[in-house]
C-alpha cells in the first residue's frame, strides 16, 4: 500500500539541481517582448493618449490601446462566479478590461501595451506613451465605499454597490438576541493581502500559422479554464485552436487561477505578428496587477444564554471587490464566506448580510482560504471576547458549543450541511498537545512578573472541493465543478494518468501515483502523471479550493476501477474462466486451484494488439478509462489552532512562542505533503495576522505597499515552534474519504493569534485589535486602552 | 538613439570559461538565464529582497539580480547547476528532497546557494542560526520548517553529528 | 534599465577623475540601494564608476583609540571582524543585523553612509559614536556629514575613503525592524565614553539625528530613570503605513532606556549568526 505513506516527491530531483522548467525559462528564437503601460493614478479620466512617439521608438513592433482592442472585435474578460442580489436582481457587473477606455480605476490599470524586439525597448517605449489624465477623487476605503459622499468607481451605477446578499434567518436571529443573557459586539477588519507566489506571473505565446494553432505557456493553476476564457470571451477562437501549457509553476495560492488582462493581448499579438510573444511580470507590477485577497469590514454580534451557549450570530459585512469584478470574486464574500460563519458551533440562529463594493483598488479574487479566514475571524473573535466578558474560560466556552460527532451531517442556520467531523476529540487532542492547563499556569506566573503571555484558539470549518456543477450553475456559474482523470495503461503495462488538475507545489505526482498504484495493484514506479497541458488532457477544471485530491483523486479512483474491471474481463477471457473465478494477485491474474495466470502487462499487450480479444467484439481493444467525476457536494475539513504569544509591553513586539494545530482533512494520502501544506498555509496565515498588508493612501489612492520593501511576508526567523497532528474523520462524499488539506493554515492564525494577543492584553483594557498586529499597532492599542481606562494602567 | 554601452567580459561559470559581450546594464542573473541558459537561477523580485537569484561569486553568496554582469568580470561564478550531480547530489540537495523542503521549487536554488555558504562558514549551526542566515531568502510555500530541518540534516550529514532541534515536532504523529 | 557605461578604475585617483569628468557619472559601491533604483528606472547615470576594484578601500585598522574602516568594507566583514567585535562589539552587531546575509555580503559602509537612507543603520553609529568620514579630499565630522534625507556633506564626485570611529567605553545598538525592508522603524546607537553619552537615531526622522536632550540627561545620570519624561516630539518624526510618529517617538525613549540597561549589564556583544 502506498496511500498513507510519506513517499518522496519525484519532481524534486530537477528542482534541487536547477532543472525546473518555468515559463520565464523559455526563450524561443525571435521572441518579441510585451510591456504594459499602467495607470499611476487610482482614479482618473483618460483625456488623451498619444502613442506616436512610442510607435517610432527603436525596436517597437506595435503599440496597442483600447482602440486597437475594440477595432479587432475582441470581447472582454469574464466573471465566472456571479453573485446576484438576494432579491434576484443581477449584480452590478463591470468586468476587468484588457485596456482601460475612458477611465482608469486603480493604480496598475492597463492603458496601453508595447510590443518590441527586446524587453528594454518595450519598457522604454512604454515610457514614451503620453497619457493625459484628469485625476479624480479616489475611493480606497472599504468601510466608506457606500457612504453618500464616496467617489463612485463606475458612474453607470448610482453607487459602489456590487450586490447585497442575505443568508440565514433574520427573524429567528432577532428572537435569539432578544432572549440573550449576554451580547458581544465587534468590528472586524480582514486586512487586504497579496498572495505573492515567489514566481511572478509569466506568459509566452507562439502561433503555428500552418495549423492555425496557438500555444500558450502560462503560469496557470487552471489551464483548461484559461483556454476557455481566452477563446470564448476575449478572442473568439475555437477552444481547440489554443493549447495552454502550464509547465512548472512556482506557487499559485489562487492568483494564478485568474484570467488577468495581460493574457489575451499576448495571445492576440503572437497570432497577429507571427512571433513568439512573452511577458514576465515584475514584482512591483505584480503588486498592482495580481488579484488580491480578503479586505472585509464587518460589524458582528454574538448572543449567548447565561451559560455561554451561542444563541445567535448576526453579521454585516462590506467586502471590497476592487475596481472590477475578477473571475471568482463576487462569490467569495457572497457565497463561500457565509457558509462557514458559524464554524464548528451549534449556533441556534444566524443572519448574515454581505455587500460587495467597488473600490479604486486592484481587483480582489481567490487567495488561499478565500472567505474562510474572514469567517473564522468573525466567529472566533466573538466567541473569545464573549467568553472573557462572561468570565468563562475560552476552552470551556467551546466545549459547551462544539458540535459532536453524532451531529454530522449537520445543517447550519446559514444553510450549509457539513458532512463529517469530530470536533470534541480534536479539541481534546489540541489541548493535550499544547498542555493547555500548564500554559494557563505559566501565564499566571509570568503575569505576576509583569510579563504578558497570551493564549488564543481558533476552531473552524474549512470547505473544499467545490461542486457539483449543478450547484455552481444555480448561482450563474459559468464552469463545471467536476474533475477529469484518464488512466491509460501503456502497452508495457505501466500506466499514465492524465489529470485535469495542476500541481504548482502540492506534490500531485506522488499523491495520484499512490492512489492509482494501490487501486491497480501496481508498483508506484509504473505510474506516471501528466498535468497542465490542454493538448494532452482534453478537459479539466484545474486546481483551486483544495479540490485536487477530493475531486480529481476521486475521479482517478473511479478511472482506475474501470481499467481494473476491463483488465479482469480480458484476463478472464485469456484464461477462459468467468471473471468471478479470477483472483488478482498483483501483478498476476490467477485462477485459484490451477497454475494458470496472466500478468497485468500481458493483459495490456493483448488489449493493444487486439487480435486475442473475443471475436464477437464483446471486449474492444485498448485499456484506458476517462472519468468526469462530478461530486455530490463540497467536503468539510476542519481544524483547530492554538497560539501562544508573548507581548513586549514596551515595544509592542509580539513573539509567537508556540503554535499547535490539529487537522481533519479526512483520509491523508501522503502525510509528508499534507504536513507541508499545513506548514506553508500557516506562514501565510501568520503573515496576515502579524505583518502582511496592502495599503492604499486614503487621500490619493496611491499604492503604498508597491514593492517587497513595503509588503512584508514571513521569513525563516518569523516562524514559531510548531506542533501539529491529524485527526481524520473521512468524508462520505468520495471513495477515498479525502477532504481538502491545503488551506486550514491560512484560516486559523488571524483569529488564533489575534485572540492570543487580546488574551495577553485583556487585563490592560484591550478588547480589540486590527491586523496586521505590528509592534506599532499593538503598542498603540495598549496606549489607547490606558488612555481610555486609566484604572487599568 | 545612442548605442547601448557594452563590454566584453571573461568569467568562469561552474568551472567553465565564458566570454561574453554584454550591455553594461545587464544584471548577472540575466547573463546566466538568457545568454548562458542556466535557468536554475530565478528572479523573484526587483528590490533585492527575495533571494531566488542567489549565486556564488568568488565563493560568496550574492543576489545576481543586484550585480551587473560586468562586475563579475574575472570572477568565478557558481550557480545551482554547478552544485552536485544527478548521480551524486550535494548533501543539501539530498536533504531538501528527503525532508520535503521544497514545494513549488522556485525559491529552492537560491535557498540552497545561501545554505551552502552557511554550512561553509558555520558547519554545525543551531536552528536559530539557520533561520537567521536564511532571512534573505523568501519562500512562500513551505513555512520554512522543512527547509530548516533539511539544512540541519545536511549539516549533520557533512559533520557526522546532529543537533537536536527543539522547535516542536512540526509533524503529525501518523 | 536605462543604458549606462561601466568603469572599474583600480585607483582612487582614477575613480575621482572619472566622476569629476562627467557630472552624470555615479559611483557604485555595493549597489544594494543603487541597483534597485536603476532597475526601477528611477535614475539614469551616464556611467557607473565601480569602486570594487580599488584595493585600498577595504580594510579595518585598529589605531588604539579609533577603529578605521575602509569605505568598501562589506557589512559581513565588519560583523565578523575580530577587531571590531573586540573593540566596538555594538558596531559589529549593527553590521551583522543589516538587511540579511546576502545584503551584508555586498553592501559597504561607505555606500551606506554616502547614500544616507533615513532608515539605514550605519548613520546611527556614525552619530552615536561621533565618527569621522574621510574622503578623497578632507575629513568630515559625523555631525557635519548628515544634512538631510539622502543628503550628505559630500560634494559631487567626492568619495568616502574610510570611516573612523572612536572606541567607546561602552556602546549598544538596538533596532526595531521593518518586517519587509529590514531597515529600521527606529534604530538607536548609544555610546558612553568618559561619562559623556552620544546617541544616534535612525528610521525615525527625515534623517539620522542625535536626541541631544537624551544625551545630556544620560551624561548627567547614566540610568534609565534619567530619561523620565523625555521624548522626541512626534511632530518631528516620520509617520507611514508601518508605524505612527507617536510610536516612533515612544520607541526612541524605550530603546534609549533599554540601551542604558544593556550598558549597565555589560554592553552589547556581537549578534551575528556566525557567533
Amino acid at each position: 500500500m502506498f496511500v498513507g505513506k510519506p513517499l518522496r516527491r519525484r519532481e524534486d530531483v530537477k528542482f534541487v539541481s536547477g532543472r525546473g522548467r518555468f515559463v520565464d525559462d523559455l526563450l524561443p528564437p525571435r521572441t518579441a517582448h510585451v510591456a504594459f503601460v499602467r495607470s499611476p493614478h487610482a482614479h482618473a479620466r483618460i483625456v488623451d493618449i498619444d502613442v506616436e512617439q512610442a510607435r517610432q521608438a527603436d525596436g517597437v513592433l506595435r503599440v496597442l490601446t483600447a482602440e486597437d482592442w475594440d477595432a479587432a472585435g475582441h470581447g472582454s474578460l469574464v466573471c465566472v462566479h456571479p453573485m446576484p442580489f438576494s432579491d434576484g436582481r443581477p449584480m452590478n457587473e463591470v468586468l476587468r478590461p484588457a485596456f482601460a477606455t475612458k477611465k482608469v480605476c486603480h493604480v496598475g490599470d492597463i492603458v496601453a501595451a508595447v510590443i518590441a524586439e527586446t524587453k528594454h525597448d518595450a519598457v522604454h517605449a512604454g515610457e514614451l506613451v503620453e497619457i493625459d489624465y484628469e485625476v479624480l477623487a479616489a475611493n480606497v476605503e472599504t468601510g466608506r465605499a457606500l457612504d453618500e459622499d464616496c467617489p463612485i468607481v463606475h458612474e453607470v451605477f448610482d453607487g459602489n454597490l456590487v450586490n447585497d446578499v442575505i443568508h440565514g434567518d433574520r427573524e429567528a436571529t432577532s428572537a435569539a438576541f432578544a432572549e440573550a443573557a449576554h451580547v458581544t459586539s465587534l468590528t472586524l477588519v480582514s486586512n487586504r493581502l497579496a498572495a505573492m507566489p515567489l514566481e511572478p506571473r509569466a506568459y509566452l505565446a507562439e502561433h503555428d500559422a500552418e495549423r492555425d494553432e496557438t500555444t500558450l505557456w502560462a503560469t496557470a493553476q487552471m489551464p483548461h479554464m484559461l483556454r476557455q476564457w481566452i477563446c470564448r470571451y476575449a478572442l473568439h477562437l475555437p477552444e481547440h485552436k489554443l493549447r495552454v501549457i502550464a509547465p512548472d509553476v512556482g506557487g499559485g495560492f489562487g492568483v494564478k487561477g485568474n484570467f488577468t488582462p495581460e493574457i489575451p493581448t499576448i495571445v492576440w499579438m503572437a497570432r497577429e505578428l507571427g512571433r513568439p510573444m512573452k511577458w514576465t511580470c515584475s514584482r512591483s507590477e505584480a503588486l498592482q496587477s495580481d488579484s488580491q485577497g480578503r479586505d472585509h469590514v464587518t460589524h458582528a454580534r454574538m448572543a449567548f444564554d447565561a451559560d455561554g451557549h451561542i444563541l445567535g450570530l448576526e453579521v454585516e459585512t462590506l467586502a471590497a471587490l476592487g475596481a472590477y469584478l475578477s473571475n471568482f470574486a463576487p462569490s467569495i464574500p457572497g457565497n463561500s464566506y457565509p457558509q462557514t460563519l458559524t464554524g464548528l458551533y451549534r449556533t441556534r440562529a444566524a443572519y448574515a448580510r454581505v455587500r460587495g463594493v467597488y473600490t479604486n483598488t486592484v481587483p480582489i479574487d481567490a487567495y488561499r482560504g478565500s472567505g474562510r479566514p474572514e469567517a473564522t475571524l468573525v466567529n472566533e473573535r466573538l466567541l473569545e471576547n464573549g467568553a472573557r466578558e462572561m468570565g468563562i474560560d475560552v476552552v470551556e466556552m467551546r466545549r459547551r458549543n462544539l458540535l459532536s460527532r453524532e451531529d454530522f451531517p449537520y445543517k447550519t442556520p446559514i444553510g450549509r450541511t457539513y458532512d463529517s467531523g469530530d470536533p470534541p476529540a480534536m479539541l481534546e487532542k489540541l489541548l493535550a498537545m499544547a498542555d493547555y492547563d500548564e500554559l494557563r499556569r505559566e501565564q499566571a506566573r509570568l503575569r505576576a512578573e509583569g510579563r504578558l503571555m497570551g493564549i488564543g484558539l481558533a476552531v473552524f470549518l474549512d470547505k473544499s472541493g467545490t461542486g457539483p456543477s449543478k450547484a455552481l450553475a444555480r448561482k450563474g456559474g459559468l464552469h463545471g465543478g467536476y474533475e477529469t482523470a484518464c488512466a491509460r495503461v501503456n502497452s508495457d503495462g505501466g500506466v499514465t494518468l492524465f489529470m485535469g488538475t495542476h500541481s504548482h507545489g502540492q506534490g500531485h505526482d506522488i499523491t495520484y501515483a499512490a492512489i492509482a498504484a494501490d487501486r491497480l495493484g501496481l508498483d508506484i514506479d509504473a505510474i506516471e502523471v501528466v498535468e497542465g497541458d490542454t493538448g494532452r488532457i482534453a478537459h479539466g477544471n484545474g486546481t483551486w479550493g483544495s479540490r485536487s485530491v477530493s475531486v480529481g483523486g476521486a475521479a482517478l479512483h473511479r478511472a482506475c476501477g474501470e481499467v481494473l474491471a476491463k483488465a479482469h474481463r480480458i484476463a478472464a477471457h485469456l484464461l477462459e474462466v468467468a471473471v468471478e473465478d479470477l483472483r488478482y494477485e498483483p501483478p498476476l491474474f490467477t485462477v485459484p486451484g490451477s497454475n494458470r495466470s496472466v500478468s497485468f502487462a500481458e493483459v495490456a499487450d493483448v488489449a493493444y494488439h487486439g487480435a486475442r480479444l473475443p471475436a464477437d467484439h464483446s471486449i474492444e481493444p485498448g485499456l484506458e478509462s476517462t472519468i468526469f467525476h462530478d461530486p455530490d457536494d463540497s467536503n468539510d475539513p476542519s481544524a483547530m489552532h492554538l497560539a501562544v504569544v508573548e507581548v513586549d509591553p514596551r515595544t509592542g513586539r509580539v513573539a509567537v512562542r508556540r503554535y499547535v494545530t490539529v487537522d481533519d482533512c479526512g483520509t491523508v494520502i501522503n502525510p509528508m505533503i499534507v504536513e507541508g501544506q499545513v506548514h506553508g498555509g500557516l506562514a501565510q496565515g501568520l503573515g496576515q495576522a502579524l505583518m502582511e498588508n496592502v495599503v492604499y493612501d486614503p487621500a490619493s489612492g496611491q499604492l503604498l505597499s508597491g514593492t517587497f520593501m513595503d509588503y512584508a511576508m514571513p521569513r525563516a526567523g518569523d516562524m514559531p515552534r510548531l506542533d501539529m497532528d491529524f485527526h481524520a474523520s473521512p468524508t462520505p462524499s468520495n471513495a477515498l474519504g479525502a477532504k481538502g488539506g491545503s488551506e486550514t493554515g491560512t484560516i486559523g492564525p488571524p483569529a488564533a493569534i489575534t485572540n492570543a494577543i487580546v488574551d495577553a492584553l485583556w487585563h490592560l483594557g484591550v478588547r480589540d485589535l486590527r491586523m496586521p498586529l505590528t509592534p506599532a499597532r499593538v503598542w498603540g492599542a495598549i496606549a489607547e486602552a490606558r488612555d481610555a481606562e486609566p484604572e487599568h494602567a | 538613439m545612442p548605442s547601448v554601452p557594452s563590454k566584453t567580459i571573461h568569467l568562469s561559470v561552474n568551472g567553465r570559461p565564458v566570454e561574453a559581450e554584454v550591455e553594461c546594464r545587464m544584471p548577472l542573473a540575466e547573463l546566466l538565464r538568457d545568454r548562458l541558459r542556466l535557468t536554475g537561477t530565478h528572479i523573484g523580485c526587483d528590490t533585492s529582497q527575495c533571494g531566488a537569484c542567489t549565486v556564488h561569486v568568488d565563493g560568496v553568496a550574492v543576489r545576481s539580480c543586484t550585480l551587473f554582469a560586468v562586475q563579475a568580470d574575472g570572477s568565478e561564478v557558481r550557480t545551482i547547476e554547478g552544485v552536485g550531480t544527478a548521480g551524486e547530489p550535494h548533501p543539501l540537495q539530498a536533504a531538501f528532497q528527503e525532508h520535503h523542503a521544497l514545494q513549488c521549487g522556485f525559491c529552492t536554488p537560491g535557498m540552497i546557494m545561501t545554505a551552502l555558504e552557511l554550512l561553509r562558514t558555520v558547519p554545525s549551526p543551531t536552528p536559530e542560526t539557520v533561520r537567521h542566515y536564511l532571512e534573505g531568502n523568501l519562500c512562500r510555500c513551505t513555512g520554512y520548517y522543512n527547509i530548516v530541518k533539511a539544512v540541519l540534516a545536511a549539516a549533520a550529514e557533512t559533520q557526522g553529528t546532529g543537533r537536536p532541534a527543539d522547535e516542536g515536532s512540526g509533524h503529525a504523529s501518523l | 534599465m536605462h543604458p549606462f557605461d561601466h568603469q572599474a578604475p583600480d585607483t582612487l585617483a582614477a575613480a575621482v577623475k572619472a566622476l569629476a569628468e562627467d557630472e552624470d557619472a555615479q559611483a557604485l559601491a555595493g549597489g544594494m540601494s543603487l541597483v534597485p533604483v536603476l532597475r526601477h528606472r528611477l535614475a539614469a547615470p551616464s556611467v557607473l564608476v565601480d569602486l570594487s576594484r580599488i584595493p585600498d578601500l577595504s580594510f579595518i585598522r585598529d589605531h588604539g583609540d579609533r577603529l578605521e574602516i575602509g569605505a568598501m568594507t562589506k557589512h559581513a566583514t565588519v560583523a565578523a571582524s575580530p577587531e571590531v567585535r573586540r573593540r566596538i562589539p555594538a558596531l559589529a552587531g549593527l553590521a551583522g543585523d543589516i538587511g540579511d546575509p546576502l545584503v551584508r555580503n555586498r553592501g559597504t559602509i561607505g555606500g551606506s553612509l554616502a547614500n544616507n537612507d533615513p532608515a539605514a543603520c550605519y548613520p546611527s553609529a556614525l552619530l552615536g559614536l561621533g565618527g569621522t568620514v574621510r574622503t578623497d579630499r578632507r575629513e568630515i565630522a559625523a555631525d557635519d556629514f548628515i544634512l538631510g534625507t539622502f543628503e550628505t556633506a559630500l560634494a559631487p564626485g567626492e568619495l568616502i575613503v574610510a570611516v573612523s570611529f572612536p572606541v567607546p567605553e561602552m556602546a549598544v545598538h538596538l533596532k526595531e525592524k521593518n518586517f519587509a525592508s529590514r531597515f529600521s522603524v527606529v534604530g538607536l546607537f548609544l555610546s558612553r565614553t568618559g561619562g559623556r553619552v552620544r546617541i544616534g537615531v535612525t528610521g525615525a526622522g527625515p534623517h539620522a539625528f542625535r536626541p541631544t536632550a537624551f544625551e545630556d540627561a544620560l551624561s548627567a545620570d547614566f540610568t534609565p530613570g534619567a530619561l523620565g519624561g523625555l521624548a522626541v516630539p512626534a511632530g518631528e518624526l516620520n509617520e507611514d503605513q508601518h508605524a505612527s510618529a507617536a510610536y516612533r517617538s515612544h520607541l526612541i525613549s524605550v530603546l534609549a532606556a533599554m540601551a542604558v540597561e544593556r550598558c549597565l549589564a555589560g554592553g552589547d556583544g556581537p549578534r551575528d549568526g556566525r557567533a
